[in-house]
C-alpha cells in the first residue's frame, strides 16, 4: 500500500466498475486515514478518492459530474459503506473514516446519503454505525444545521413515511444511547422553535410518543452522550455534547401556551424531571446551560404581552387575579419553576446564574416560581 | 455500550433482504422478478431509506410489463393472434399496486406526493418510449384506450388518481405541479394521462392547472417569453382536453380566477399574490390566444363578467399589462385579435365597449372616465377597421372564417336591440350589420327589418340607409337583385309582419310608423342631399311592394290617420307616372287598389271634420288624376265607385240624402227574397208589385224619412268636393290641342250612363227617345221610383247639373229626365189650382222639382230657347197651365226631337253645343206656351218679350 503512489492507486481503482470501485476505494481510504500519522498528502488522496470513486461527484479529471448516482447505485453504495463501517471494529478508525466521509466542505452535499445510511443503520439496526454517527453529530454540533437536517430526514423516514416501525424504535436508546441522545437534542431544536419561522411547528404525535417513552424508560438517556468519551482520530478536539434536557423542557413548558394539551407533554415533563434527578452531581456542572434553560423565557414573555394586549381596553380590575386565572400560563410557569427547582437542587446548571435569575424575575407572577426564587436567594 | 446484550441483537432479516434485493436488482442478469418484487415491497415497509431504489426498480418492472404488452399487440397486428398474457407480470403488478395503494390510503399526506411524482414520471417515460409503437396515435382518445388496456399503465394511472384523490383537499399543488412538469417534458405523448387524470378531478385539476400556470406565468417578464413558455402550452393542452366534457368547469375556474384577481390584496395574503393578481388578465389573454376553447369559455356571457364597475377596477392594472406586452399598442393588438377570434359573445363585447364609451354614472374620477372612453373608442374603431379589412379579404378567399362575424350572426337579436338605441351604438351596430351582410344578406335583411319597423327617429333611418347603401353589400346578388333590392324584401317583411299582428291600436301605430318612415326615406331620396340614395333603392322597393301598400289604402280596418299617411305616401310616389317613361310598370291590381282606396278615402275625408281633410282631397285628386289617365279600368272603377257610394251607401247622407228609418232592418232581407220570388214569376212592371214607394202592404204606410243632421254648409261642401273629384276622374291628358277643354266627354258619358244604370231600376225603356205620353202608364211605377230617388237624394240633381254642363252627355240621362217629367205631369194634373194655398209645401216642392228638371234640360241644351226659359214662367202659372206646358211644349218637343248627341255640333275649338239660332223649335211646340203667357201677360210680360220677341239670330 505504501509503495503505491496516489495516481497509481487511483488508476488501479478506476479500472473497476462502479459499485466495486467504491468498495475497494473505501478500504483504501481506511488505510490512508487510519495511518498512525496520516500525512496531508494521504488525506488529500483519500478525499479525492471519496469524491471521485465513492460519491461520484467528480470525474477523473476533477470536473463536476452532471449526472448523479441512480437510486439503485446509491443503495449499493449504502450497502458498501454500511458493510465497511460495520466490519471496522476499531472505533477510532471507524470514526475517523466516518468523519472524513461526511464532514468538512462536502458535508451538505453528502447529507442525503448520510441520512439514508443512518436510516438504514437504524432499520437494521447497526450500533457501530450509529455510534459513529453520534460522534459525527457531536463533532459538528448536535444542534448544528447538519444534525438538524439528519434528524429531519430520519423523522420523515420513520415517523412520517412508515409510522408502523415506531415500536421497533423503542429499542433505539438501548442499542445506541449516545446517538439517541444527540438525535434528541437535534430534534428538540426542530420544534417549538419559532426563530426565523412564520409559525411554530409541533412534533408529530408519534414522535412525541416515542420520545416520551424513551425519556421515561431511560432516565440516563439524556446525558448518555456526555457519559462516554468518543474515540477520535488523533489531533481531533472532542466537542462537548449538548444534552436534550433544556430543549425538551422547552417543549413541555411552551406547549400549554400553544394549546398543545396532550398529556404526553406532562409525561415527558415528568420523565425529564426524573432524568435530571438521576444526574450525578459533578463539578463543574455541565448538564444544563442557563442559556438553554432560558429558551422558554422569551416565549412566555411574548405570550404574556399578547395576552395583556387583549385586555388593554378592559377595566383595570385585579390584574393579578386575571393572571392567576390563565390556566395555560400558570401551567407553563409551574412547569418552568419545577424544572428550575429540580435542576438547581441537583446543581447541574452552569452559566451566568445572576443574569439567569434576573431574567426569571421578569416573568409573570407565579406562586411556585416565586417560592423557587426566594428559596434560591436564601440558599445563596 | 451500556447494554451490550441488546446491542448485539441483530436483525439479519432486514440486512439480508436488503442484500438480496441489491443482489437481484443490480447484479443479476436474469433476476426472478417475482421474488425481487416481494423483497422490494418488504424493504419499502421496513426500510424507508431504500424507497427511491425500490421505486426505481419498479420502474424497470413496469417498463418490462409494458414492453411485453406492446410486443403482444405488435404480434397481434402482424399475425392476427394475440399471445397469452405473462402471468408473472400480472401478479407482480397487482402486488405492487395493492401495496402502494395501501401506503397511500393509510398515510396519504406523506406518501401521495412521492408516489404520484414517481408514477407520473414513469408514465411519461413509458408513453414517450413506446409512442408510435403498436398504434398510430391520431387522437388522445385512441391513445388513452390503448394505454388503458395495458395492465401496467392502467395500474399507474390508478395509483396516480388515488394519490390525487386522497390528497386532493390538502395539498394538490405538488401533485398537479408534477403533472404539469411531466406534461411539459413528455408532451404530446403524455397528453392521454393528463386527459384521464383531468377528467377524474375536473374542478381541482382545472383550478390547480390554472394556478400553476399563473405562477409560472408570473416568472415571465415579457409577452414573447410568455408565448414560449412550455408550461403555458401544457396548461392550454390540458384545458383543451378537458374542454370537451368540462367546459362549464373551465369557465367557472377562469371566472373565479378573474374575480380573485380583482379582489383587493388582503393583509394576510402572501406577497406573491400581488404579482399574480396583476398577471392574471395577461395570463387569461394569453391562454385565450392559444386556445379557442378557453376563448369561448371566457367570452361566453362576458357582459356579466365585465360590468362597467369591473372595467373601472381593471384600470389600475393597465400600466402593468402594457409593460408586460411591451406597449399599449401591443396590448390593444392582442385584444383585438382575440375579439376577432371570438365565436360567442361578440355582441356582448361590442356592447361593453359601447357602454364604456358612453360611460356616465360611474363614481370614478373624470380623468379615469375619459381615459376609459378614449381607450374603448380607439379599440372599437380599430376592431371595426380590422373586421372590415378581413371582410374585404374574405371575398378573395371565400372559405376564410371570421369567427366574430359568426358570433354576431348567432346573436343578431341582441344586435337588433342595439340598433334602435342611441346614435353612437346604432352607428357601430350598423357597421357590424354591413359586415354580416357582405356574406349573409339574409341576416342583414332580418336586422334591417327590425330596424325599419322600430325606427322612430331620423337617426335610425340614417343607419338603415347607411347599411343599405354600404359598398360592402353586394347589390347584384340573387335573389335580392330580382326582387327589387334588399330594401324591397325588408319592406315586404315589415308589411307582412305588420299584417300578421292582431288588430288593435298598436298595429295601427306600427303601420303609421312604417308609412312615416317610408315617406321620410322617399323624401330623402328625392332630395339631392343624399347622394347615396341616387340609385332609387327606396323607390324601387316601394314599387315592388306597391300591391301590399295599396291594399292597405281604403281598408276599413284602419283609421283615418293611417289613411292620411298612406295618401301622403302614395301621392308622393306619383304613380302611375304620367310621363310614361317609367321603367317600372305598375301592376293593374295596384292601380285598382289605389283607385278604390282613393275613393274610399274620399268618403272618409268627407265624414271628417278636421281641416286635414282638405289636404286629403287634394291628394285624392292628384292620385285619381294620374290613375284615370293611366288606365281606363281605373277610371271606370273610380266613377262607378264614387257614384255608387255617394248615392246608395251609408255615405249618401253626407250629401244630404234622406235615409229610411231602419227600424225594420231585419225585414229587408225577407222582403227582398219575397220580391225576387215574385219577379221570377212574371215581369214585375206589368203587374202590381207588392212593393210600392208608399210602403209595403201589411206594414202600413212607410215611415217618414229622416234627414241627417249635417248642416247645409257641410253638405254643400261635400257635394262640391264630390263633384270636383268626379271631374278629376274625367280629366283629359294635357296636350297642346285641347287647352280649353279639360274634361273628357267620354268620361262624362260614362258618368251619365252610370247614373242611368244606378237610378233606373229597369233595363227596359231606358233608351233616349221619349215615347207618347200615353205610354207613361206602363212605366209609371218605375218613374215614381226614379222620382223618389231624386227627391231623397239631392246629389242626383247636382250630378245631373254636372252632366248637363258638358254637352251632349245629358242625352244619355234622357230616361231620368223623362221619368221626372212624366211624374210631374201626372202630379200637376192630379192636384187642384188651389193647392198652393191648401198645401203650400207640396206645391212648393213640386214647383221646385219642375224648375230643377227644366233647369237641367235647359243647361244641357235639350230644350232650346224659348223652351229653356219655361222654368222662369211656371211659378206664375196655374197648375193646369203648367200641365199643358209640360205636355205640349216639353214632352212633345222631346218626343219629336230625340235627345241624342246627333243634335249637337262640335265647333272648331272642340266645344260641343247646339246653336240656339239654328235649333229653334217649330211653332207647334211653342204655341201653347205663348198663348198661356199671353193670358198671363201681366205677370210674365217681361219674360215674354225676352222669349218670343227678342230672338237672337245668326245675323
Amino acid at each position: 500500500m505504501a509503495q503505491l503512489s496516489g495516481p497509481e492507486i487511483k488508476n488501479s481503482l478506476r479500472k473497476l466498475d462502479y459499485p466495486l470501485c467504491a468498495k475497494e476505494a473505501i478500504i483504501k481510504i481506511g488505510q490512508l486515514i487510519c495511518n498512525r500519522v496520516p500525512s496531508l498528502k494521504h488525506m488529500d488522496l483519500a478525499l479525492d478518492l471519496m469524491a471521485e470513486l465513492i460519491f461520484c461527484e467528480i470525474d477523473r479529471r476533477g470536473n463536476k459530474r452532471q449526472t448523479s448516482l441512480t437510486s439503485l447505485d446509491e443503495l449499493q453504495l449504502l450497502e458498501i459503506l454500511y458493510d465497511y463501517l460495520n466490519s471496522t471494529h476499531n472505533e477510532t478508525s471507524r470514526n475517523a473514516v466516518f468523519l472524513s466521509l461526511f464532514s468538512g466542505t462536502t458535508a451538505m452535499m453528502r447529507s442525503n446519503i448520510l441520512s439514508k445510511l443512518i436510516s438504514v443503520a437504524i432499520g437494521i439496526p447497526a450500533p457501530c454505525v450509529l455510534f459513529s454517527a453520534s460522534v459525527w453529530m457531536q463533532q459538528l454540533g448536535n444542534t448544528s444545521l447538519n444534525s438538524k437536517q439528519l434528524a429531519k430526514s430520519l423523522i420523515n423516514d420513520y415517523f412520517i413515511l412508515s409510522p408502523n416501525s415506531v415500536p421497533k424504535l423503542s429499542l433505539l436508546p438501548h442499542i445506541a444511547p449516545q446517538f439517541t441522545a444527540n438525535f434528541l437534542t437535534a430534534i428538540s431544536n426542530l420544534y417549538f422553535n419559532d426563530v426565523n419561522k412564520p409559525s411554530v411547528t409541533f412534533p408529530p404525535i408519534n414522535l412525541l410518543e416515542a420520545i416520551t417513552l424513551w425519556v421515561k424508560d431511560n432516565s440516563g438517556l439524556c446525558i448518555a452522550a456526555q457519559q462516554t468519551q468518543a474515540s477520535l482520530p488523533p489531533g481531533a478536539i472532542a466537542m462537548e455534547a449538548t444534552t436534550p434536557i433544556a430543549g425538551l423542557l422547552n417543549w413541555t413548558i411552551v406547549a400549554p401556551l400553544h394549546n398543545q394539551h396532550s398529556e404526553l407533554y406532562g409525561k415527558l415533563h415528568l420523565g425529564l424531571l426524573n432524568s435530571i434527578l438521576e444526574i450525578q452531581p459533578i463539578t463543574p456542572p455541565r448538564a444544563i446551560s442557563t442559556a438553554h434553560l432560558l429558551q422558554p423565557f422569551g416565549k412566555i414573555v411574548r405570550y404574556f404581552i399578547q395576552y395583556q394586549k387583549k385586555y388593554v381596553d378592559g377595566e383595570y380590575i385585579d390584574k393579578e387575579k386575571r393572571l392567576a386565572e390563565n390556566v395555560d400560563l400558570q401551567l407553563s410557569l409551574d412547569r418552568y419553576a419545577q424544572a428550575i427547582q429540580v435542576a438547581l437542587s441537583i446543581n447541574c446548571v452552569y452559566g451566568n446564574m445572576e443574569d439567569f435569575f434576573y431574567q426569571l424575575s421578569q416573568l409573570p407572577q407565579n406562586r411556585l416560581l416565586h417560592i423557587v426564587m426566594r428559596t434560591h436567594k436564601l440558599n445563596k | 455500550m451500556s447494554h451490550p446484550t441488546i446491542r448485539n441483537i441483530q436483525q439479519p432479516d432486514v440486512l439480508l433482504e436488503l442484500k438480496s434485493f441489491i443482489g437481484g436488482a443490480a447484479h443479476s442478469t436474469k433476476p426472478n422478478h417475482f421474488e425481487l418484487t416481494k423483497a422490494a415491497l418488504n424493504l419499502l415497509k421496513t426500510l424507508p431509506a431504500a424507497r427511491d431504489a425500490v421505486l426505481e426498480y419498479f420502474c424497470t418492472v413496469f417498463n418490462m410489463a409494458t414492453q411485453n404488452f406492446i410486443i403482444r399487440i405488435e404480434t397481434e397486428i402482424a399475425t392476427g393472434q394475440l399471445p397469452p398474457v405473462t402471468e408473472d407480470d400480472e401478479a407482480i403488478i397487482s402486488e405492487i399496486h395493492s401495496v402502494i395503494c395501501n401506503f397511500v390510503s393509510i398515510n396519504a399526506e406523506a406518501w401521495a406526493p412521492i408516489i404520484s411524482t414517481w408514477s407520473l414520471e414513469l408514465l411519461g417515460e413509458l408513453s414517450t418510449r413506446y409512442a408510435g409503437r403498436a398504434h398510430v396515435s391520431t387522437s388522445v382518445n385512441e391513445t388513452l384506450q390503448l394505454w388503458m388496456s395495458c395492465r401496467s399503465t392502467r395500474t399507474l394511472i390508478d395509483i396516480t388518481t388515488q394519490c390525487l384523490s386522497s390528497h386532493i383537499h390538502s395539498d394538490t399543488e405538488a401533485c398537479i405541479n408534477a403533472l404539469l412538469d411531466t406534461s411539459v417534458k413528455h408532451s404530446p405523448n403524455f397528453d392521454w394521462v393528463v386527459a384521464h387524470v383531468g377528467s377524474c378531478f375536473p374542478t381541482t385539476v382545472i383550478t390547480r392547472v390554472l394556478s400553476c400556470g399563473l405562477k409560472d406565468f408570473c416568472q415571465n417578464k415579457s409577452y414573447e417569453q410568455g408565448c414560449q413558455s412550455p408550461k403555458l402550452k401544457s396548461v392550454v393542452g390540458i384545458l383543451g382536453h378537458l374542454a370537451g366534457s368540462h367546459c362549464e368547469d373551465i369557465r367557472t375556474a377562469l371566472l373565479d380566477l378573474f374575480n380573485w384577481s380583482l379582489e383587493p390584496l388582503a393583509f394576510t395574503d402572501p406577497k406573491e399574490y400581488k404579482l399574480q393578481k396583476k398577471a392574471t388578465v395577461p395570463f387569461l389573454l394569453q391562454l385565450a390566444y392559444l386556445s379557442s376553447t378557453i376563448l369561448v369559455a371566457i367570452s361566453k356571457d362576458i357582459k356579466k363578467t365585465l360590468s362597467l364597475f369591473v372595467v373601472a377596477q381593471l384600470c389600475r392594472f393597465i400600466d402593468d399589462w402594457c409593460k408586460y406586452f411591451g406597449s399599449p399598442e401591443a396590448l390593444k393588438e392582442i385584444i383585438i385579435s382575440l375579439i376577432i377570434k371570438c365565436e360567442v359573445g361578440g355582441v356582448q363585447i361590442i356592447n361593453i365597449f359601447l357602454d364604456c364609451i358612453s360611460i356616465e354614472n360611474l363614481s370614478t374620477s373624470n380623468e379615469m372616465k375619459s381615459n376609459i372612453q378614449i381607450c374603448a373608442q380607439e379599440i372599437l374603431e380599430n376592431l371595426l377597421q380590422e373586421i372590415d379589412s378581413l371582410v374585404r379579404a374574405q371575398s378573395q378567399h371565400p372559405n376564410a372564417v371570421i369567427n366574430i362575424l359568426d358570433s354576431f350572426i348567432r346573436e343578431v337579436d341582441e344586435l337588433n336591440d342595439i340598433l334602435t338605441s342611441n346614435q353612437l351604438k346604432a352607428d357601430t351596430t350598423s357597421k357590424i350589420i354591413t359586415f354580416i351582410g357582405h356574406s349573409n344578406p339574409s341576416v342583414l335583411v332580418k336586422s334591417c327589418t327590425h330596424l325599419f319597423r322600430n325606427a322612430t327617429t331620423n337617426d335610425h333611418l340614417n343607419s338603415l340607409v347607411y347599411i343599405l347603401t354600404n359598398e360592402l353589400l353586394d347589390k347584384t346578388r340573387e335573389p335580392y337583385c330580382e326582387k327589387g333590392g334588399h330594401f324591397a324584401i325588408i319592406l315586404n317583411q315589415v308589411l307582412t309582419q305588420a299584417e300578421e299582428m292582431p288588430p288593435d291600436n298598436s298595429k295601427e301605430a306600427v303601420y303609421l310608423q312604417i308609412i312615416k318612415n317610408l315617406l321620410i326615406l322617399l323624401r330623402w331620396e328625392k332630395s339631392d342631399q343624399f347622394p347615396l340614395l341616387q340609385s332609387n333603392i327606396i323607390w324601387r322597393a316601394v314599387h315592388y311592394n306597391i300591391i301590399n301598400l295599396t291594399k292597405l289604402f281604403g281598408s276599413k280596418d284602419y283609421s283615418i290617420t293611417v289613411h292620411h299617411a298612406l295618401a301622403e305616401l302614395l301621392d308622393f310616389l306619383e304613380i302611375p307616372s304620367l310621363d310614361g317613361h317609367t321603367s317600372y310598370p305598375i301592376p293593374l291590381q295596384a292601380v285598382l287598389n289605389l283607385t278604390s282606396g282613393s275613393v274610399k278615402f274620399f268618403f272618409l275625408c268627407c265624414s271628417e271634420s278636421d281641416i286635414q281633410k282638405f289636404l286629403g282631397y287634394g291628394r285624392i285628386k292628384n292620385m285619381l288624376k294620374r290613375l284615370v289617365l293611366h288606365s281606363k279600368a281605373a277610371k271606370m272603377l273610380a266613377l262607378r265607385q264614387l257614384l255608387e257610394t255617394a248615392l246608395f251607401s251609408d255615405n249618401k247622407t253626407l250629401f244630404g240624402a234622406k235615409t229610411e228609418m231602419s227600424s225594420h232592418c231585419d225585414d229587408i232581407e225577407k222582403l227582398l227574397l219575397e220580391q225576387n220570388r215574385k219577379n221570377s214569376k212574371s215581369i214585375a212592371l206589368t203587374k202590381n208589385s207588392s212593393v210600392l214607394h208608399g210602403g209595403v202592404i201589411g206594414n202600413g204606410r212607410k215611415k217618414s224619412t229622416s234627414s241627417t243632421d249635417l248642416s247645409k254648409e257641410v253638405i254643400a261642401d261635400n257635394t262640391e268636393q264630390f263633384l270636383r273629384t268626379l271631374k278629376t276622374c274625367c280629366t283629359l291628358p294635357i296636350t297642346d290641342d285641347n287647352k280649353s277643354i279639360d274634361v273628357s266627354v267620354d268620361s262624362l258619358t260614362s258618368v251619365s250612363l252610370l247614373l242611368v244604370q244606378f237610378v233606373s231600376p229597369d233595363v227596359m225603356y231606358n233608351g233616349l227617345p221619349w215615347p207618347e205620353e200615353e205610354f207613361c202608364k206602363v212605366t209609371i211605377e218605375r218613374d215614381f221610383y226614379i222620382r223618389r230617388l231624386f227627391n231623397d237624394t239631392p246629389l242626383l240633381w247636382d250630378l245631373l247639373t254636372f252632366v248637363a254642363m258638358y254637352r251632349p252627355t245629358l242625352c244619355y240621362c234622357s230616361v231620368l229626365l223623362r221619368a221626372i217629367t212624366a211624374t210631374l205631369i201626372h202630379q200637376w194634373n192630379s192636384i187642384g189650382d188651389q193647392t198652393h194655398l191648401v198645401d203650400p209645401l207640396k206645391y212648393k216642392s213640386m214647383l221646385d222639382t219642375t224648375t230643377k228638371v227644366l233647369d237641367v234640360m235647359a243647361l244641357g241644351q235639350l230644350l232650346p230657347p224659348p223652351l229653356s226659359s219655361i222654368r222662369d214662367v211656371i211659378p206664375c202659372l196655374k197648375c193646369s197651365e203648367i200641365v199643358q206646358i209640360l205636355r205640349d211644349c216639353v214632352w212633345n218637343y222631346m218626343r219629336d226631337n230625340v235627345p241624342s248627341p246627333a243634335l249637337f255640333n262640335c265647333d272648331s275649338s272642340g266645344v260641343v253645343w247646339r246653336d240656339p239660332t239654328t235649333s229653334r223649335p217649330p211653332e207647334v211646340y211653342t204655341t201653347t206656351l205663348r198663348i198661356i203667357m199671353q193670358q198671363n201677360i201681366e205677370t210674365v210680360g217681361h219674360l215674354y218679350c225676352h222669349m218670343f220677341i227678342k230672338i237672337p239670330s245668326n245675323e
